[in-house]
C-alpha cells in the first residue's frame, strides 16, 4: 500500500483528476466511466465511500452517491494504482447501467467530487507523458479504436504492441552507435581513435537497407489505412455495372441491356481481403455519340487514371480487346471476361490470366472474388504488422533515410550532422523530441475517454 | 579583519587566476588566497594546453579577454592544430607548454594587475551571516571579509593520493589537502560527490633511448591562441612509442593491487581520460597502446608519459615502463598516482556559477566536477565576470549553447546530472559547425570589448579580418564560370573536375567530387587570403546547407525564449505534468519556454502542456 502510493504520487504529480465516459454516448446495457489523476483516492472516497481503494485491480460492487449524499447507482468499480494503470496515474473504472440519465448523474457526482471533464485523448496523452507508451503506440491505439477492416485491426494492434516502435528503437541504437564512432574520430583524433570510412560504410548501408525496408511497407500501410481505389473499365455493354452490383451485393448501379447506360462515375465501398476497397463504376469506353456520353467517357478515363488498380471487363461475345497499356498504364489490373453464358471465353486470354465469369448464372464468380483479393491485398500479407502506417511515419523515415544517404565519412563533422539529423527525425517519430504541433495533431484524432 | 573585498578567490589555479584577473580588470577589489605563491596556475597533469574542444575553450576565453591563451602562447614549446586537415569547425589548436614558465607568467600577472591582493594561507571556512556571504576564515586564524567568495580549490577537497596500496592525504603531488573547507561547504548545505583522476609517471630525459621512438614535430606554420600574440614558434619535439602486448599481462596479473580495481578508490574517474589499467580491462582486444613522451620544461629533465596514467604500485609501473620500446632503462622522477577528491554537485549552481542556496558564493573549476585546465579557466572567467556584474546590478552574462562552448559547458554542468569528471567535447555541442575556433572572435570579441577586457582597437583589427573573409565568400558565391572548352580543360587539369553548366566558384567548391584544397589553389580571390583564412572560407562554403539549418533551429529556440513562463505556473504546476517535470520547474525556475525545453525530463509532451497552460492563462488574464 505504502509502496504503491509512493509510486503513484511520483508519477501523477500535480495533475488534475480527469473523468470521461469510455463508452459511446446513448443507451446501452452498460456504460464505463474512467477517472485518472492524483486525486483519485479523494474522489473515490466521496463518490463510492465503501470502496476499498487498497484492493487494486479488484472489481468491487459498491454504491455510488451524489454530492448531496443520495445513492444514485450501484455499480462495479475497479481501482488502479499508478504506475500500473493505463495512464500511469491512480485510476478508477466505474461500470454502471448504460442509461444516459445514470451516466450523467455519475459524471455530475464525480465532477462535484473534484474531477474535471477530460479533453479528447487526454488519458493517452498522460500515458505518453508518463512513459507508458511512445507516440507510435499511442497512434496505434487511436487506429485500433477506429479500425473497420480486419487488416486495419491487425496492423493497429501490432503498432500498439510496439512492433514498429521496436524497429525504430533498433535503428536509433544503430545510428547512435555510428554517430559515436564518427564523434570519437573528431574528438579523439589526437589519440588516433579514427574509424576508417571503410568500416563505417557497411554500417550505413545496413541502416539504409533497414529504413528502406520499412519505407517499402508504406504503400501497403497506406492501402490498409486509406483503402484502395479500384476502377472498373471496359467497352460499353460489357457488364461493368452488373459486376459492380455483384461485388457490392446490392443494386447500386442501374443496369440495362443497352450500351451506354452508365453515363457518370459511381463509387461505393466494399471490404475485400480485409481491406477497404473503393469500387468505381464507369461509362464504357468508346467514341461518344452525344455530348453527355462523351463527357461520361472523359470521366471514365479520369477515374481510370486515379485508380490504384483496375478491373478490365470485356464480354466474350465481342472481339478480343486491343492494347490495354493506354488504360492500365503500369498499374496492377485484372481482366474479367463476362457473358460466358453467351460465348466461350478466348483461350488465349484465359491463359493470359483473364478470369471468365457469367454474372447471369454466377458461374466463375468465386474466381473473380479470389482474383480481386489478390489484386487488393498485394503485398500486405508480408507486412506482418510492422507497417509504416501513416504519412507522419513515412515522412519521418524518409527524412532519416535522405540524411543518412547523404552522409560522407571523409568529412566527419558533416557526416555527424547528417547522422544527428537522421536520429532527430526518428526521435520525432517515437515522440522523444518534437513540437507541440505534432502532439496536437496526433491527439486530435482521439475520442474523449481514450 | 581589514577592508571588505568585492571578491575573495580561494585557490589560484586556472579558474582562480582567470576569475581574479577578470574581476580586477573590471574594477573590483580582489583577494586571492593560495596555499603557496609558487604554485599559482600549476599544470599538475599534462604539459599541454588546448586540443579538440579544449582548444575551442581557449579561443573563446581569449576572445572574451581572458588570459589562458596568451600565457599558453608565451609558455608554448610546440604548437599543433589537431584535425587541421578537416573542416575549420573541428580544428583543435594545442600547445605543449613549459610548466614552470606558465606558472611564473601567471604569478607575475597576478602581482602586476592592480586591485589584486595575493594572500598565502589555507582557507578553512566560508563565513556567512544574515546578509549572506561575509568572508573567509584561514587555518592560522586570520579572517578576511568579502561580499562574494569564489571557491576554486580543484582536487584539494579531502584529497587522497593513491599509488598501489600506498594511500596518503594530498591535494596533488607533494601538497596537503584542504579538509576544513569541505566541511564548511557541507555545512552550507552543498552536496558533495567523490571523483577520481590520475596522472602518469615522469621519466628522466637522459635515461630514454630516443633511437627507439618516433619524433613528433609541431606544425610547420605554428598558430598562436591569442589575438595578443604576434608570433609563436616551435622549440622542442615530442616522441611517440607504443606499449608491448606483454603490458597486458603485467597489468592483469597485478589488478588486485590496483586501488581502482581492488575497491579502495570509490570516486568515479573520467571515461575520456582512462588509466592504462582501465584501458587494458575495457579494451582487451587492443594489444598496444600509444604513448606520447612530452617534455615538461624547456631544457628540463622531466618527461611526461602521456597515455600511461596509472595508480598501480611502483614495481608494476616500473615493469610496464621498462617493457615499452625506448623506455627499457628509463629512470622515474615521479611515479603515477590517482587522486580522489570531493566535488560540489554542479546542479547546485546557477548559470552565473553562483550557488543557488548561498547567494554570493561562487564555485568554479575542477571543484565543480570538470577535468582540465581549460574547463577550469572558462568557468573561472565566467564566475569573475558575473561577480562584477552582480555587484554593479547588471544582468548576468550567460552564454547560450548556440553561442559558445563555454555556454555548452556551463549549461551542461548546471542542468544535467554528472557522475564523472566533465570534459568538454565538440560532440556535446548541438551547433558544432557554428562554434569553431575559426569563429570564436567573431562570436565573442565584441562581448569582451563591452566587458572592458578587450581593447577596442584589437577588435577592429580582427573585425577587418573576418569581413575580408566574408567579402571573399560573397565573391565566390557570385562569380559565375562558363563551361567553355578552355575553362573546362583548365579545371580538369588543375582540379580534376568537369562541369557542363554555368556554375559559381562556391557551387564547384561544394561539389562532393571536388578536392576543395586542390580547387582552392586555383581560385584567384582566395589567393589574396592567408592560408588559414582561405581554409575557413572554403570550410564554411561546404558547411552552408547545414549552417542554414542550425540558424533555423536557433531561431526556433529564440522564439521559445520570447515566451515567458509566469512564476505562478511554476508554483501551481499544470495538469498532466509528471512529478519529475514539476520538480525540474521548481528547482530551476526556467524563465522562458526555451529554458524549460533544456531541463532534464522535460519531454515534448510536457512542453505542450506548459505552452498550452501559458496560452490558457493568457486567456484568463485578458477576461
Amino acid at each position: 500500500m505504502a509502496f504503491s502510493s509512493v509510486w503513484s504520487s511520483g508519477l501523477a504529480g500535480n495533475a488534475d483528476t480527469i473523468v470521461a465516459p469510455a463508452t459511446a454516448p446513448g443507451r446501452g446495457a452498460l456504460a464505463i466511466l474512467r477517472v485518472s489523476g492524483a486525486g483519485v483516492r479523494e474522489v473515490a472516497a466521496a463518490v463510492c465511500p465503501r470502496l476499498d481503494f487498497s484492493k487494486a485491480w479488484f472489481a468491487q460492487l459498491t454504491g455510488l452517491t451524489s454530492a448531496a449524499g443520495e445513492r444514485i447507482e450501484s455499480g462495479v468499480v475497479i481501482p488502479y494504482h499508478g504506475p500500473r494503470s493505463y495512464t500511469g496515474e491512480d485510476m478508477l473504472e466505474l461500470i454502471v447501467h448504460g442509461s444516459p440519465a445514470v451516466t450523467n448523474a455519475v459524471m455530475d457526482a464525480l465532477i462535484s467530487a473534484g474531477c474535471r471533464a477530460a479533453e479528447p485523448g487526454e488519458f493517452t496523452r498522460r500515458a505518453v507523458a508518463n512513459g507508458k507508451m511512445d507516440l507510435i503506440q499511442a497512434e496505434g491505439i487511436a487506429d485500433l479504436v477506429a479500425a473497420e477492416t480486419s487488416w486495419q485491426l491487425k496492423v493497429a494492434r501490432a503498432q500498439m504492441e510496439g512492433r514498429l516502435s521496436g524497429r525504430v528503437q533498433q535503428l536509433r541504437q544503430e545510428l547512435t552507435g555510428l554517430l559515436a564512432r564518427i564523434e570519437a574520430g573528431i574528438d579523439f583524433a589526437g589519440q588516433g581513435i579514427i574509424t576508417p570510412a571503410s568500416e563505417l560504410e557497411p554500417v550505413r548501408r545496413s541502416i539504409v537497407a533497414q529504413i528502406g525496408a520499412l519505407l517499402a511497407t508504406a504503400a501497403g500501410g497506406e492501402r490498409i489505412r486509406e483503402g484502395i481505389r479500384m476502377t472498373i473499365v471496359g467497352v460499353p455493354n460489357a457488364g461493368k455495372s452488373t459486376l459492380f452490383n455483384a461485388l457490392l451485393k446490392s443494386e447500386r448501379a442501374i443496369v440495362s441491356p443497352h450500351p451506354g447506360t452508365t453515363r457518370d462515375v459511381i463509387e461505393a465501398e466494399a471490404e475485400i481481403a480485409g481491406l477497404v476497397v473503393k469500387l468505381v463504376d464507369t461509362a464504357g469506353l468508346r467514341p461518344g455519340e452525344t455530348p453527355v456520353e462523351m463527357e461520361g467517357v472523359r470521366r471514365a478515363r479520369m477515374a481510370a487514371a486515379d485508380a490504384d488498380a483496375l478491373l478490365v471487363v470485356h464480354p466474350c461475345d465481342q472481339p478480343e480487346p486491343g492494347d490495354l497499356n493506354g488504360i492500365t498504364n503500369g498499374r496492377p489490373w485484372v481482366g474479367i471476361l463476362t457473358k460466358t453464358d453467351l460465348a466461350p471465353p478466348s483461350k488465349r486470354l484465359v491463359r493470359g490470366g483473364w478470369v471468365p465469369v457469367s454474372l447471369k448464372t454466377g458461374e466463375g464468380f468465386d474466381d473473380v472474388e479470389a482474383a480481386l483479393e489478390r489484386l487488393a491485398g498485394g503485398d500486405v500479407e508480408q507486412l506482418e504488422g510492422a507497417a509504416v502506417i501513416n504519412r507522419r511515419h513515412r515522412a519521418k523515415l524518409q527524412t532519416s533515410l535522405d540524411e543518412i544517404e547523404g552522409a560522407r565519412f571523409d568529412e566527419p563533422e558533416l557526416a555527424a550532422e547528417a547522422v544527428r539529423a537522421a536520429l532527430a527525425s526518428l526521435d520525432e517519430l517515437v515522440g522523444i523530441v518534437g513540437s507541440e504541433d505534432v502532439l496536437d495533431e496526433v491527439f486530435a484524432r482521439f475520442c474523449v475517454g481514450k | 579583519m581589514g577592508a571588505c573585498f568585492d571578491l575573495i578567490v580561494v585557490g589560484a589555479g586556472h579558474a582562480g587566476c582567470e576569475a581574479a584577473l577578470a574581476a580586477a580588470r573590471m574594477g573590483a577589489s580582489v583577494a586571492v588566497v593560495t596555499l603557496h605563491r609558487s604554485t599559482i596556475a600549476q599544470m599538475p597533469c599534462n604539459p599541454a594546453m588546448g586540443g579538440i574542444g579544449k582548444g575551442h575553450l581557449i579561443a573563446e576565453i581569449d576572445a572574451l579577454g581572458g588570459v589562458e591563451g596568451w600565457a599558453a602562447d608565451r609558455a608554448g614549446l610546440q604548437f599543433k592544430v589537431l584535425n587541421r586537415s578537416r573542416g575549420s569547425a573541428v580544428w583543435g589548436p594545442r600547445a605543449q607548454c613549459d610548466k614552470r614558465r606558465y606558472t611564473l607568467l601567471m604569478r607575475r600577472l597576478l602581482e602586476a594587475v592592480p586591485g589584486i591582493e595575493l594572500i598565502e594561507g589555507e582557507v578553512t571556512g566560508v563565513m556567512t551571516g544574515d546578509g549572506g556571504i561575509e568572508g573567509v576564515r584561514l587555518a592560522d586564524g586570520r579572517r578576511f571579509s568579502g561580499r562574494n567568495v569564489l571557491v576554486t580549490t580543484g582536487t584539494f577537497l579531502r584529497g587522497i593520493l593513491h599509488t598501489g596500496e600506498n594511500r596518503r592525504p594530498g591535494g596533488r603531488y607533494g601538497e596537503a589537502p584542504a579538509n576544513g573547507l569541505g566541511r564548511s561547504l557541507e555545512r552550507l548545505g552543498l552536496e558533495l560527490r567523490r571523483y577520481k583522476t590520475g596522472t602518469p609517471p615522469r621519466l628522466r630525459r637522459g635515461s630514454i633511448d630516443f633511437g627507439r621512438v618516433t619524433v613528433q614535430h609541431g606544425d610547420q606554420d605554428p598558430r598562436a591562441f591569442s589575438w595578443r600574440t604576434r608570433e609563436v614558434r616551435n622549440r622542442i619535439v615530442c616522441w611517440v612509442t607504443r606499449t608491448r602486448p606483454v603490458v597486458q599481462r603485467i597489468i592483469r596479473d597485478n589488478l588486485d593491487r590496483s586501488p581502482l580495481f581492488s575497491g579502495v578508490i570509490e570516486g568515479v574517474g573520467p571515461r575520456y581520460c582512462p588509466s592504462i589499467e582501465d584501458k587494458v580491462v575495457r579494451f582487451p582486444h587492443h594489444e598496444e597502446h600509444t604513448v606520447f613522451l612530452e617534455p615538461e620544461e624547456l631544457g628540463g629533465e622531466s618527461i611526461y608519459v602521456n597515455g600511461l596514467s596509472t595508480s598501480l604500485p611502483i614495481d608494476v609501473q616500473e615493469a610496464i615502463i621498462h617493457a615499452t620500446p625506448g623506455l627499457e632503462r628509463a629512470e622515474f622522477l615521479r611515479y603515477g598516482y590517482a587522486v580522489e577528491y570531493d566535488v560540489v554537485a554542479s546542479q547546485q549552481v546557477r548559470h552565473t556559477l553562483e550557488a543557488r542556496a548561498v547567494p554570493g558564493l561562487y564555485l568554479a573549476g575542477q571543484l565543480l566536477g570538470t577535468s582540465g585546465y581549460e574547463e577550469a579557466a572558462a568557468l573561472g572567467l565566467m564566475a569573475g565576470i558575473n561577480v562584477v556584474r552582480s555587484l554593479r546590478g547588471e544582468e548576468p552574462l550567460v552564454l547560450g549553447r548556440e553561442e559558445a562552448y563555454i555556454g555548452v559547458l556551463v549549461d551542461d554542468l548546471v542542468v544535467r546530472d554528472h557522475r564523472e569528471p566533465y570534459r568538454i567535447l565538440t560532440s556535446r555541442a548541438e551547433h558544432r559547425l557554428l562554434l569553431g575556433v575559426d569563429s570564436a572572435r567573431e562570436r565573442l570579441m565584441k562581448r569582451g570589448v563591452d566587458l572592458g577586457l578587450v581593447p577596442e582597437k584589437m577588435f577592429h583589427v580582427e573585425q577587418a579580418r573576418w569581413e575580408r573573409r566574408a567579402r571573399t565568400a560573397h565573391e565566390l558565391e557570385s562569380t559565375v564560370l562558363h563551361p567553355d572548352r578552355e575553362t573546362r580543360s583548365w579545371l580538369r587539369d588543375a582540379a580534376g573536375i568537369d562541369f557542363t553548366r554555368p556554375a559559381t566558384w562556391a557551387q564547384l567548391l561544394r561539389r562532393q567530387d571536388a578536392d576543395p584544397q586542390r580547387l582552392a589553389d586555383q581560385i584567384e580571390p582566395l589567393a589574396h587570403l592567408a592560408k588559414e583564412d582561405r581554409d575557413i572560407v572554403v570550410s564554411r562554403l561546404r558547411y552552408a546547407g547545414y549552417l542554414e539549418r542550425h540558424v533555423r533551429e536557433i531561431e526556433r529556440v529564440h522564439r521559445l525564449g520570447a515566451v515567458a513562463i509566469p512564476s505562478a505556473l511554476i508554483e501551481e504546476g499544470a495538469p498532466g505534468l509528471s512529478r519529475e517535470v514539476r520538480d525540474a520547474l521548481i528547482r530551476y525556475r526556467p524563465r522562458t519556454l526555451a529554458d524549460a525545453e533544456r531541463l532534464p525530463g522535460v519531454t515534448p509532451a510536457a512542453m505542450a502542456i506548459i505552452a498550452g497552460r501559458i496560452l490558457s492563462r493568457r486567456g484568463v488574464d485578458r477576461a
